[in-house]
């Protein structure tokens, strides 16, 4: 699905934040990215939903080439990543419900096509009741699910979490976690980036990859189950 | 299910962005010029054709006293020759207070106008589509009746014509000024309500938003903006015509003022007036997406 080659990255003509990375991602699994604050985590995402282009190296997307695409096949092929930003990313002036639809407002589709859809799923991450709420009066969990609905509410073949229990109590992130779970077995690839030790202890994913100073360092499959989770 | 019906299309940029008061302000000015502007285009223009028209349908014997005939005389000499040569529908001369009423404007009203030596005047009405030798009944009167002239107004034409027409250039001159200024105005404040709202850009950008979704976001948010900041213009404006032509009727108004034109003196003018915030609104939506897809284009 994901597939990187020797990716090396900078940020105009700075040093380098990744460096010789190789990795794959495999259709169907639960992956983690690891590693301390600054490690390149958020830098790698990026190359992945494709909000910047690698120095060097080859990345390719969904079996595509990305350095061969031209600009204009950016969106669709972004439309098969859900993303859930660190920092959520919501738009303030927008309800909770128009907030979730924008993916499928950008598909063209309009609100008789989405609604419903948009409704079942706050629902299922419990914001059922919020749907008219605006950002500013949600709490961080709250925030963050809606967040998560959002990037699942197109139902990407790839999703993406940065830090998703960064800016929420550990309950909270718990249940976050089983939602991630719940949506790879649903069918969704899942990678999360975090440095939560517990996360990572806790969650069995089928391959860890670990990030150190802009290096991959290991890739380890993982030995856990996810049942301490599920309970 | 909840039932409320979301407002569909809300606008991804927030309603009081950056562009907000101040924009409109500007917006509005603009368009109050264009419309006072286009005004005094339109009635230039059609002064200048109503001018020409009416000049061109007549013309003017003046007989100034001469000692060699009596002023009865030279008026039914003149009269006579005129009546009956070819192509002249009608001559009338004019009354003393005619004459006097046609001096007013310049001299006002007083004592002086009755000492003045004011020439007779025959008013002439040339037939409509019929060709006049005018040099030749001017050569026939100034031959017959001693002190007779023909005013046929040709240096008056010739001048208006061209006063009309520089005037008319100046205008549509700075109606392109404003025009361009604000295309600026609009360039520079998407520019700005992009960075202002790059945040929201990038996470629709990132979400899978073509260029063409976010632009046509903003090109909708500028158009309604310069469609209200228009229609302010517009309504200042059309206040401002109305105060300024009560004021040239009104008895208090100075001397000569209601010689003076009205920036619009036609009703059709006023729907072309209606056009300014469409045009403004179109300006605005045009730039701005030109500027969005321009600036997206930088983006990865």
């Amino acid at each position: 699905m994901v597939r990187f080659e020797n990716v090396g990255m900078r940020y105009g003509l700075g040093p380098e934040v990744l460096r010789d990375i190789s990795f794959s991602l495999e259709r169907g699994a639960l992956h983690l990215l690891t590693g301390p604050s600054g490690a390149g985590k958020t830098s790698l995402l990026k190359l992945i939903y494709l909000a910047e282009r690698p120095s060097r190296g080859m990345i390719s997307m969904f079996g595509r080439d990305t350095s061969a695409l031209q600009r204009d096949e950016l969106p669709a092929l972004r439309r098969r990543i859900g993303v859930v930003f660190q920092d959520f990313r919501l738009l303030d002036h927008l309800t909770v419900l128009e907030n979730v639809a924008l993916p499928r407002r950008v598909m063209g589709e309009t609100e008789a096509q989405y609604r419903a859809d948009v409704e079942e799923l706050l629902a299922w991450v419990g914001l059922g009741n919020r749907l008219n709420a605006k950002p500013p009066t949600l709490s961080g969990g709250e925030k963050q699910r809606v967040a998560i609905a959002r990037a699942v509410v197109a139902k990407p073949e790839l999703l993406l979490a940065d830090e998703p229990t960064g800016n929420v109590d550990p309950d909270i992130g718990g249940r976050i976690m089983r939602l991630f779970i719940e949506l790879n077995r649903l069918g969704t690839s899942v990678l999360i980036a975090t440095h939560d030790q517990r996360i990572i202890e806790r969650l069995a994913a089928t391959k860890i990859l670990k990030l150190s100073e802009g290096r991959l360092a290991t890739t380890n499959q993982a030995a856990h189950q996810p049942e301490a989770l599920r309970a | 299910m909840n039932m409320r019906v979301l407002a569909p299309t809300t606008d991804l940029m927030p309603p009081d962005s950056a562009s907000g008061t101040t924009l409109h302000t500007i917006v509005a000015v603009m368009s109050f010029l264009a419309c006072l502007t286009l005004g005094a285009v339109l009635t230039l223009s059609r002064m200048a054709s109503e001018w020409t028209e009416g000049l061109s349908g007549s013309v003017t014997v003046q007989l100034l006293p001469s000692p060699q005939i009596g002023g009865e005389d030279q008026l039914a000499e003149a009269l006579r020759i005129t009546r009956v040569w070819p192509g002249i529908f009608a001559a009338r001369p004019l009354s003393r207070s005619e004459a006097m009423g046609l001096l007013k404007p310049w001299l006002g009203e007083g004592d002086v106008l009755a000492d003045l030596p004011v020439p007779q005047l025959v008013e002439v009405t040339l037939t409509p589509g019929k060709q006049v030798d005018l040099a030749g009944l001017g050569k026939a009167l100034k031959d017959q009746v001693p002190g007779a002239t023909l005013d046929d107004h040709q240096r008056w034409n010739r001048e208006l014509a061209s006063f009309a027409a520089s005037s008319e250039a100046v205008g549509w001159a700075v109606l392109l000024l404003i025009t361009l200024a604000t295309l600026a105005i609009v360039i520079f404040a998407t520019q700005a309500g992009l960075q202002a709202h790059r945040e929201i850009v990038e996470v629709v950008h990132m979400i899978g938003a073509r260029d063409v979704f976010i632009a046509s976001e903003f090109q909708r948010h500028f158009m309604w903006l310069g469609l209200r900041g228009g229609v302010i213009g517009l309504a200042l404006a059309i206040a401002t015509l109305f105060a300024s032509s009560l004021m040239w009727d009104s008895r208090d108004a100075p001397v000569g003022a209601q010689y003076l034109p009205q920036l619009v003196s036609a009703p059709w003018h006023y729907v072309w007036l209606l056009l300014v915030p469409a045009i403004t609104g179109l300006i605005a939506m045009f730039t701005a997406r030109i500027t969005v897809l321009r600036v997206l284009g930088r983006m990865p």
